[in-house]
Formats: C-alpha cells, sequence, structure tokens
C-alpha cells in the first residue's frame, strides 16, 4: 500500500450549514450587495436585522460558519448604525454583542471606521485580556477551560484563571494555566514531545466501523473537506465521498490489522506494517473504499394478505419479487392477518434468496399467574421467557413486562396478534412443586400440562409437542405392500391400476429400489422419504418408474407428543392458504382435531359441507364416517342425520380411516348403521 | 326478655363456632395421617412386605375413610389379591366398595375397568358378559379422559368378538387404537382388529393392519404373532403354492419316535407329539423332544390349552398336565377329537355319538346336535370344524354349534374322499384335513375359514406312504404328518 506524509489537517474547513436555513445566507449575501453595490443602507440594514433574528438566539450552540456570519453581520451593523444619527447610539450594542459572541473576531478594517476600532477595541479591553499562542508542531486542538477549538494565534479571554491544553494525535498533550487582569498580555507556547504514531484515514462510505486488532474504534463520519482533494481527486472521486479524517492515534509498535466494517458493503482487512507504527511519524493511508455488497430475496406466500419486515423494517406487501437487500443476516418476519412467520435469514453477496412463507400460529405468552413465591421461580420464568428460542413451528411473543395474566388475555383477545395463549399457574400446595401450562386457542380448545419448576427441563415436554406437526400427506406409489417371510423384499397386495399398467405386478415382490435392494417395507418408506418425483422398482423384471403421490393422513386422535390446540391453530392458518382437495383435507382434519375436544358440533360444520373428490384411502367416505359419528355423538336427536352420513359413507367402498393402508370404512359404517337400527 | 349483652353474646358465638374451628384442623391432620399410612403402605408394599402393607391400607381406610387415600388403597388391596395372591373373588369386595362409595374418584375407573376384567374372566358363556360390558361401558361413560379408557375399550372390543359381533368388536378395537395411539394396549388391539377383519372377509385389509403392527410396534410380541399370522395367511390363501414333500422331518429324521400317532400345536408355536407306544405326549423344540404332561394309554385326542398345558384324551377320561388325577368324559369310548373354547368348555367328538358333548369347567356337560363327527378342530371363530363321514361332509360351526358352512367332500377338488382322518388349524383361519378314500385317496387339504380349498396334494403325488395317522400346521406355512409306521414326521411345505 502506497503511503503519504501526514497533510495538516485543517480544522473547521467545510463545515457545513445545513443545520440553518440556506435561505439565511442568501439574506446575508444580499444585505452585503445591497450596500456594497447600490448603497441601500435601509434594505442591507433590513436583512443584516433578519439574519440576527435568526441566529442570535441560537447564540453559543451555533455552528463555526454560522458563527462567522453572525459575527460579520454585527460588524456590519455596526457600520451602517454608525452612519446615522438616528442610529448610531445602536452601534455601540453591536459591537458590545460581537464581543460577547467572538471576542477573537477581528473586524473587517476596510469597512470599519478608525473610531469603531477604537471603540471595539476598548469596549473588548474591559473585559478580555489577549493571549499570543504558539505551537509545536501546529494543526493540534487547543482547548480553552475544556471547550475544543482551533489552534489560533491569539485568544481573547476573560479576566480570570484559565486552563489551556493543546493536544495533537501521536504526541503528549500540553497544559498550561494562566491568569489574566485588565490591561494584560500573555504570552503562551507550546511545544509537544511526540508518543506515537498517527494514522489518519479517509473511507468511503461514511459510517464505516473501524476496528484496529479486532477492537472497534468507532465510526467514521462526516465528509472530507479541500485538504483530503490530492489524496481522491487522482483517483477520479470528490472528498465530500470519503467521511472526514479518522485518526488512529496512539498505534502501539508492531503490526496490525484494520477491519471496516459497514452495511450493505464488503467488510475489508488491511494489513498493517510495523513501520507505520516505530518510527513514530503521522501517516495517511489512501482513501478507502468499501465495494458494495447486495444479494436479492423473493417472498411468496400461498396465503394472502402478508407483510413483508426485515429486521423491523416494513418492505411492504407480498409477493416480494428480487428486492435489492444488502447481504447480511436479517430477521424476516411476514405478519398475515392472521399468524406470522418468522426465520433469521442470511443474504448472500450477489445470490438470489426466495423464501414460500407459510404462516404459523402465534402463541402469546400471558404471564405467570399470581404473585406466590416458589422455589425456582426466577428460573422457570426465565425458561418461559426464552421459550421461542425453542420452538419452531409456532411464533412465540412474550408476556408484556408490568401486565397482568387477566390484561395479556383481554389485549391479545382484542387484538388477534395470536391465535394461541400459554398461561402458567402455580398449583396451590404447602410447597409448591407443580405448575399448570395452560395452551389453548381464542377458540376455546385447550391442552393443561402439569409440570415440575425444580426439574432440569420442565418446559421440554411443552417444547417437543409444539414442534411436532402431524402429516396431512405421506409419499406413496399406489401400493399396497406387506413384509412376508421368505420373500426378498416387500410383497405387493394390492396396486393402483395406474402402477399395474406401469408393470408392478400384484404378488410378487419388489427386489429394487433406485438400483439398490430394498429388503423391507420399511426400507421402502425410507426410499420414499428421501426420493424426489418418481421411484424406479423392480420385482426382478424390467425396471418400472412409478411418480411419487402424496396421500392423504388423518392427524392421529389423542396422541400424547401433539399439542392440540397448535394443532387446531396450524391447520386453520393452512385452511386460509389451501384450495380444492387440500383445503377439503384440512378441513377434514379441522374436523378430527375438534372431535379430540369433544365438540361434535363445531366438527360437524367443518365436516358437512366439505366434498373430497377422491374415493379411495382417506377420502370422501372417510369424512363422510366421521360426520357420522360427531351426529351419533350429539345423541338421539340427530340419529337421522347419523344414519344418512353412515349410507353416503358406504358408498365409497375403498374408503379407509387413518391413510391410504388404514382399515377400510365400509364395515364400521355398516356396523354403526345397524347399531342405529 | 332482654337480649343478652354483647359481653355475653361473645362467648356463646365463640361456642357456637369451636367444633367448626376444631373440625378444620382435625380434617386436616386426617388426611396427612392417611397420606402417611398410604405411602407407608406402598413402601411396604414394594419391599414385597405384603402382611404390612395390607395391614397399613387396612388400618387407613378404618381411620380414613374419607381421604383421598382410602379409593387408592382400595384399588391396591383388590390388584394385590389378583396379581400376587391370584384369588379374584377377593378382589372384589374391594372393588364392590370402590364403586359403590367412591364413584366419583379417579380411581373408580381402574376399579370398574379391574371388576369388568374380573367378571368377563369368570363369564362361562355370552350371555355371562353382559355385567363385564356395563363395567367397560361405565369406564367410557363416567371417565372418558381416563387412563382406563383404552384397555377399556379393548375389553369391550374382546366381549362383543366372544359374542360373534364382529363388526361391534371391530368398532371398538378400531376407536382404541384411533383415539389413543399411545397407549399400551394398542398393539393388541390391532391384533384383534387385524383378526376381526379376517372373520369379517377383509383379507387385505387383516393384513394391511398385521403390517401396520409391525411397523408402528416391530419389538412388540404382537409383532411377533402379527408376523406369523400375516405369513400363514399370505401363503395358503394368496400365493397358494402346490405342496410338496420336504421328506421326513425335522432334518431328515426317521424312526426316531415310538408309535406317533396324534399331533398338535402349542400357543408358542411349538409341536406337541403323542407317541402311542411310550403312552405320553412330548414336546419339539429347536430339534429336541422333551416330555410334556403326565403319560396317557390309548390317548385319541390332544390339545394345548391356552396356558400351554397338554390335555390329552382317552377312553378312560382327561387327563391334564396340572390337575391330578383323571377326568371321566361321560363315557366317550371312541373320540375322534376334542377342542377347546373361549369360555373354557371342553368340546368332543366321539364316533359313537351323534352329537358334539361340551364339559364345562365346572364338570357338567351338554351335547350338541351334530352328526357323528369323524374328527373336529377348533376354528378362531370360536367354534368348531367337524368332518362327518357317514354325510360326507365339513362341518364349520359357531360357538353355538350352528353350522355357518357346510362342505362337501370333494367340493373344488378333482376328485371327492370319502373319510377325514383328522383335522387341525392354525389359528389364522386355516384348516387342515387329512383325508382318504374315495377317487382322490391318501392326503391332504387345506381349506380357508369358509371352507374354500386353498391347497390340496394326495400322498401318492407327493411320494408319501406309511400310516399317516395326523395332521398339525405350523406356523411358516407347512404342514407336518406323523407316519405311525414309520416312526417319523413329515413335513410338506
Amino acid at each position: 500500500m502506497r503511503l503519504r506524509r501526514l497533510l495538516p489537517l485543517a480544522f473547521l474547513v467545510a463545515l457545513g450549514l445545513h443545520a440553518q436555513d440556506p435561505a439565511l445566507k442568501d439574506t446575508f449575501l444580499q444585505a452585503k450587495t445591497l450596500w456594497a453595490a447600490q448603497g441601500d443602507r435601509e434594505g442591507a440594514t433590513a436583512r443584516f436585522e433578519k439574519v440576527v433574528e435568526a441566529l442570535a438566539p441560537k447564540g453559543a450552540t451555533l455552528g463555526p460558519a454560522w458563527a462567522q456570519m453572525l459575527c460579520e453581520t454585527y460588524n456590519w451593523l455596526a457600520v451602517l448604525d454608525d452612519r446615522s444619527p438616528q442610529t448610531k447610539p445602536r452601534a455601540q450594542g453591536r459591537l458590545q454583542a460581537l464581543i460577547d459572541l467572538n471576542p477573537d473576531f477581528e473586524v473587517d478594517r476596510a469597512l470599519t471606521s478608525q473610531r469603531l476600532m477604537a471603540l471595539f477595541d476598548r469596549l473588548k479591553g474591559e473585559k478580555y485580556a489577549a493571549v499570543k499562542l504558539s505551537y509545536a508542531p501546529e494543526d493540534g486542538t487547543l482547548s480553552v477551560d475544556g471547550r475544543p477549538g482551533p489552534p489560533l494565534a491569539r485568544r481573547f479571554l476573560p479576566f480570570g484563571s484559565h486552563k489551556l491544553v493543546y493536544t495533537r494525535p501521536g504526541y503528549a498533550p500540553a497544559e498550561r494555566s494562566v491568569e489574566l487582569v485588565p490591561r494584560d498580555a500573555k504570552t503562551v507556547d507550546f511545544k509537544l514531545d511526540r508518543v506515537s504514531s498517527a494514522v489518519t484515514l479517509y473511507v468511503q462510505p461514511s459510517g464505516t466501523e473501524v476496528l484496529l486488532d479486532g477492537q472497534s474504534l468507532g465510526r467514521t463520519k462526516g465528509h472530507a473537506g479541500p485538504e483530503a482533494a490530492p489524496l481522491v481527486t487522482p483517483l477520479g472521486l470528490r472528498p465530500e465521498d470519503f467521511s472526514e479524517a479518522f485518526v488512529i492515534a496512539d498505534l502501539a509498535a508492531g503490526k496490525h490489522q484494520l477491519e471496516l466494517r459497514a452495511p450493505c458493503h464488503r467488510t475489508r482487512v488491511l494489513e498493517m506494517e510495523a513501520d507505520l507504527a516505530t518510527p513514530w511519524a503521522d501517516h495517511t493511508l489512501e482513501p478507502l473504499r468499501l465495494e458494495a455488497s447486495k444479494g436479492t430475496l423473493s417472498v411468496s406466500s400461498a396465503w394472502p394478505g402478508g407483510e413483508l419486515f426485515l429486521s423491523g423494517q416494513s418492505q411492504g406487501p407480498l409477493p416480494v419479487a428480487q428486492l435489492p437487500v444488502c447481504s447480511g443476516a436479517y430477521d424476516l418476519l411476514i405478519r398475515f392477518p392472521a399468524g406470522g412467520f418468522s426465520r433469521r435469514i442470511t443474504v448472500e453477496e450477489g445470490k438470489a434468496l426466495t423464501v414460500e412463507a407459510r404462516p404459523k400460529p402465534r402463541l402469546a405468552f400471558l404471564g405467570l399467574e399470581g404473585e406466590t413465591e416458589f422455589t425456582g421461580r426466577a428460573r422457570f420464568l426465565s425458561l418461559l421467557e426464552g421459550l421461542g428460542d425453542r420452538i419452531q413451528q409456532v411464533a412465540y411473543l412474550p408476556a408484556h413486562p408490568g401486565e397482568t395474566p387477566r390484561e395479556a388475555l383481554a389485549r391479545v383477545k382484542a387484538s388477534r396478534e395470536a391465535e394461541l395463549i400459554l398461561l402458567a399457574t402455580p398449583m396451590p400446595d404447602k410447597v409448591i412443586h407443580r405448575i399448570e401450562l395452560l395452551v389453548a386457542t381464542l377458540e376455546g380448545e385447550e391442552e393443561r400440562l402439569m409440570v415440575k419448576p425444580l426439574e432440569e427441563d420442565p418446559l421440554g415436554p411443552l417444547v417437543a409437542r409444539l414442534n411436532a406437526v402431524p402429516p396431512l400427506h405421506e409419499p406413496g406409489l399406489g401400493l399396497s405392500v406387506l413384509d412376508v417371510p421368505g420373500e426378498a423384499g416387500p410383497w405387493v397386495l394390492a396396486a393402483s391400476e395406474a402402477a399395474q399398467k406401469a408393470g408392478i405386478q400384484v404378488g410378487r415382490a419388489l427386489t429394487q429400489a433406485n438400483g439398490k435392494p430394498l429388503p423391507s417395507v420399511k426400507a421402502l418408506h425410507q426410499v420414499l422419504d428421501t426420493a424426489k418425483g418418481s421411484v424406479t422398482l423392480s420385482q426382478g423384471g424390467a425396471p418400472v418408474t412409478l411418480p411419487i403421490q402424496a396421500e392423504a393422513l388423518e392427524i392421529p386422535l389423542g396422541a400424547s407428543n401433539l399439542c392440540y390446540p397448535a394443532v387446531l391453530a396450524q391447520l386453520r392458518l393452512q385452511y386460509a392458504g389451501a384450495k380444492g382437495d387440500e383445503a377439503n383435507l384440512i378441513r377434514l382434519n379441522l374436523g378430527l382435531g375438534l372431535m379430540h375436544f369433544r365438540r361434535y358440533d363445531k366438527a360437524i360444520e367443518q365436516l358437512r359441507d366439505t366434498r373430497l373428490s377422491t374415493v379411495s384411502g382417506v377420502s370422501q367416505g372417510t369424512l363422510d364416517y366421521h360426520t357420522g359419528l360427531c351426529f351419533l355423538r350429539l345423541g338421539n336427536a340427530y340419529q337421522a342425520e347419523a344414519t344418512q352420513a353412515f349410507r353416503q359413507a358406504l358408498k365409497y367402498p375403498q374408503a379407509t380411516l387413518l391413510g391410504p393402508d388404514g382399515p377400510l370404512v365400509a364395515p364400521l359404517a355398516r356396523q354403526a348403521l345397524e347399531d342405529l337400527k | 326478655m332482654s337480649p343478652a349483652s354483647p359481653w355475653f353474646r361473645t362467648p356463646v358465638a365463640l361456642l357456637c363456632a369451636l367444633p367448626a374451628l376444631v373440625a378444620i384442623p382435625a380434617r386436616a391432620q386426617e388426611g396427612d395421617l392417611a397420606e402417611r399410612l398410604y405411602q407407608s403402605g406402598e413402601r411396604a408394599y414394594t419391599a414385597k412386605a405384603y402382611k404390612e402393607a395390607l395391614d397399613t391400607w387396612g388400618q387407613l381406610l378404618q381411620s380414613a375413610p374419607k381421604s383421598e387415600f382410602a379409593p387408592r388403597a382400595l384399588l391396591a388391596l383388590a390388584r394385590h389379591q389378583v396379581e400376587v395372591e391370584h384369588k379374584p373373588e377377593a378382589a372384589m369386595p374391594y372393588l364392590d366398595r370402590l364403586k359403590a362409595d367412591y364413584i366419583r374418584r379417579p380411581e373408580a375407573a381402574e376399579g370398574l375397568l379391574l371388576r369388568g376384567t374380573l367378571l368377563a374372566r369368570q363369564a362361562r358363556r355370552a350371555t355371562e358378559l353382559k355385567d363385564a360390558m356395563a363395567e367397560f361401558n361405565r369406564v367410557l361413560d363416567l371417565f372418558p379422559e381416563s387412563p382406563a379408557v383404552p384397555e377399556a375399550r379393548f375389553r369391550l372390543g374382546r366381549a362383543w368378538r366372544d359374542q360373534g359381533q364382529w363388526g361391534r368388536a371391530l368398532h371398538q378395537f378400531m376407536e382404541a387404537l384411533r383415539l389413543h395411539p399411545d397407549a399400551a394396549v394398542v398393539p393388541r388391539a390391532m391384533l384383534e382388529a387385524a383378526e376381526t377383519m379376517d372373520l369379517l372377509e377383509d383379507l387385505p385389509g387383516c393384513l394391511r393392519m398385521l403390517q401396520r403392527l409391525r411397523t408402528t410396534a416391530p419389538l412388540s410380541p404382537e409383532a411377533q404373532e402379527a408376523a406369523w399370522r400375516m405369513a400363514l395367511r399370505v401363503k395358503h390363501r394368496l400365493q397358494k403354492p402346490p405342496l410338496a414333500n420336504e421328506g421326513a422331518w425335522p432334518a431328515g429324521r426317521a424312526k426316531w419316535l415310538k408309535t406317533p400317532t396324534l399331533l398338535a400345536t402349542a400357543p408358542d408355536g411349538d409341536l406337541l407329539i403323542y407317541q402311542y407306544d411310550l403312552d405320553r405326549a412330548f414336546r419339539l423344540r429347536h430339534g429336541d423332544l422333551a416330555p410334556a404332561g403326565p403319560g396317557a394309554v390309548g390317548a385319541k385326542a390332544m390339545l394345548a390349552s391356552p396356558a400351554d398345558e397338554v390335555w390329552l384324551l382317552s377312553k378312560a377320561g382327561l387327563i391334564r398336565e396340572q390337575a391330578a388325577g383323571l377326568t371321566p368324559l361321560g363315557g366317550l369310548s371312541a373320540i375322534t377329537g376334542a377342542a377347546l373354547d373361549r369360555w373354557g368348555a371342553l368340546w368332543v367328538a366321539d364316533s359313537k355319538t351323534p352329537a358334539l358333548t361340551v364339559f364345562g369347567q365346572d364338570g357338567t356337560s351338554r351335547t350338541v346336535a351334530s352328526p357323528i363327527a369323524n374328527a373336529l378342530a377348533p376354528l378362531p371363530t370360536g367354534g368348531v370344524v367337524i368332518a362327518a363321514d357317514a354325510d360326507r361332509k365339513l362341518l364349520f360351526l359357531d360357538a353355538d354349534g350352528q353350522p355357518r358352512t357346510v362342505v362337501p367332500y370333494g367340493k373344488d377338488l378333482p376328485a371327492a374322499f370319502r373319510y377325514v382322518i383328522a383335522l387341525a388349524s392354525d389359528g389364522a383361519g386355516q384348516v387342515g384335513a387329512l383325508v382318504e378314500g374315495g377317487d382322490f385317496g391318501e392326503g391332504v387339504v387345506i381349506l380357508g375359514p369358509r371352507g374354500e380349498v386353498l391347497r390340496q396334494a394326495t400322498f401318492k403325488s407327493l411320494g408319501i406312504s406309511g400310516r399317516i395317522t395326523s395332521l398339525a400346521l405350523d406356523r411358516s406355512g407347512g404342514l407336518i404328518l406323523c407316519d405311525r409306521r414309520n416312526d417319523l414326521l413329515f413335513r410338506l411345505n
């Protein structure tokens, strides 16, 4: 890397005027022109007054450029006031205001009369004494009573004691004290001792984090002034494209690693050679530019009404296609009218990331009921707060601090911000050693789980259940196979018409799948779980390729590894984004889920108007059979409806329960009809 | 009368409230005592100090009958009588009290289930299952969330099956496995559901359910059972390979027996062989013969009880492995076959009696109208199959002795046979018949549950010569024949 010798740092150069109204600057320039070119004293005075009116109230808080403008304005007004007998008395006030604002300001001698200058010096001498300063080296920072400023050769300071500190990167600071009295003048000389090297950086973009040997030194800021022009212009760039100078002082001896990080840019790492640190000197590195780093993100969902948020920032409604995104990690969140979807994503530079979003039910933790103290309460609460990190199928919403469970429930019910609620309740006892965890849907289906606060992982069972999602399909080939002793592989008991047409022979064993031996039914299931599209089977003769089909399943009822409120919430969300038979299969399973909670009336609502186009496996006959069971459970009043439903079920002799290889519905429906007679 | 002054009223009020104030801590103390007594009993029971445990629980019942631990103690006492003492009748008083006094308590569900199970076990005929079924239904109706529900459903299914109500039985088995997929009873329910489907003539459903059982609970004993039941059905009913003679079995052994005349299959699949010259039965396990049961001269029928006990029937009577002495069989002198039904009753065929004689466990006997049976074998339906040479028919009788299927000799065969020497069944619905005479001659026929011929062969075609007197169906789809003349066994596959 080419290095340049340190250029003197310019202090207060190019401080923008953006903090104030740019029109004020025009007013100031107009005033000067009106007087200088047209001799319009009133017009000029009126405009200068406007500048004073705007800037004077801000006084000490003004930036250097605006303070300079105000000082000049006072100077002009004093001169203009001094030219008219009516306004002459005001001139002294103008000068006093100028001195109060900046006693170091030098009045314009070409503009100001001798008399006024004498008045100015007299007024200044009433409060201030001059201090002559010299610096070695120059271009450092002089702090007077803790206020940093440029290293001026002369300063006017109020009478009294003052502490002057002169600093410069790479040097040990020097401190002096002065005692000023009226008509006094002091001389102060600063000579600094070098203690280390200093390295100056100009970085594009501004705002880049600078790390030295892994330790953050801060971020670059602002924009470089003309002092950077000799460095950046040869590169065809402008100083304002770079940050203002960032100085690394106190550089220890030896090699160093410089790392520059900025959002949306590729991180740059530079090795700093030992000769930068020793011998002690000032160095300015070549201007450093970070390359932009972006990828694209596309997000879609079959579910309507989603809005995309990336790390909390809305990116608009779905679908989002080819959105340019700075590379890096993001918390992707999609808010649906019901349910949410969240995922931690990493966008890689130059790559396209595609996300298909399926909303997850949201579980709102309402809190721990009551104030009862028990051993392990704090740990238990902390485990509950961290539950979101352990569950994947449900989005977790922590409790709001200071809110009671009752208030939280009212909030969730009113806002519908969650589909599920979780409430923890200590069970009253001599010593509390049981906590009841209640998970419920907002519709009222609930499950309770008892845990012990002191066990190693009291939330483990809940986590396992919330993470378990029963499948609604399994991969199949339209075959029914058995493990028959003495056969080389799964023995084909039955095959669909399509499978038989393709060449599968019923009554023979499958010996190979995708060219590998197939010893058992379990092995075939494993092949199906991992295969995509189709599977090539052999029964000893020519291989037969069968497409993998999604075969419908019923959700298991009463399974201890499932959290049924969560299952119902999942199904309700899935239904919102499903169509055709897929939607109807979800409704069938919603009905089953409601049957699990013995909400047979609600189950009938789901089942009775649902029509599946399939006639074998879990199909229309299955649905009719469950409809009949629900009517049966509602009592004698619905016998006619139950009979009708079972009769309907009998129309589908190939309909099964559980799954494609499950028991036939027909004999069960027949028996139910028999019992209803 | 002037009202009492406040100074007077206060002590009166206090005195009135005293019993209540005293009662609260007393009840709490009683609860504590009951809990301690229960736990003390549990500790003793775990250490197998049964007397101490029973005494402690008895004390609990006396001292704190209203405590929540009283029903637990009753249930524990009942279980002890059933499981350790093997005195179900002694458990009944505890269960009766549990049902009468604590029907609202969760322990009542377990108590009702146990009570129903014992009642079902005591039943000696289908009509006696009513009370047991009522208890199972109570569990389902009163305690729908109880862990006892899956077992109650399963037991209810068994009760329906024992009554020949297979549709209802299947419904209960299906509900047990569908609504309680994690329950311990599920493998049993699957096995029963599969067998019931077969009875309902849904062979594919039966086979799929057996496969499901093997897939979902591969390590369960029921999965092992499912494996051979599936294998038999597939081989005999679907594959139906021609029978082939594997020769002397096992391992080509010849002249190793002493006049084998009877064969039977034990519940665990072992072959039982009665050797006429040795007057006793032997168990063949892994190629080794071991005596089984007491000696019996001239046995004409042999069977294995569900408890794997060998029963031998001869002119003299019944000799059981675990029972001392001989049980007379009412003068039956020409016994041709015997089978035990689900109720423990012994069905006996006699070639001189134009009826079947059924001996109850209590020693009583009855007759079931039937033609003279020249052979008899049990069926999974709870009934039996008999061979009536006089009528030249095989009759598949239900559990009440009513013929459900009649198969004329020679139906579906190239030629008719005339006599059935012996019958055997494999527990999965297949029946083997050892036949002779007629144009068919000596041979074997394997029939399905509805009498359809599945496989058949003549001894001539198999190259077998000898005097074959009995047969047994093994669990690999083979057929074992005993040759009394050559003192060996053949296996057909």
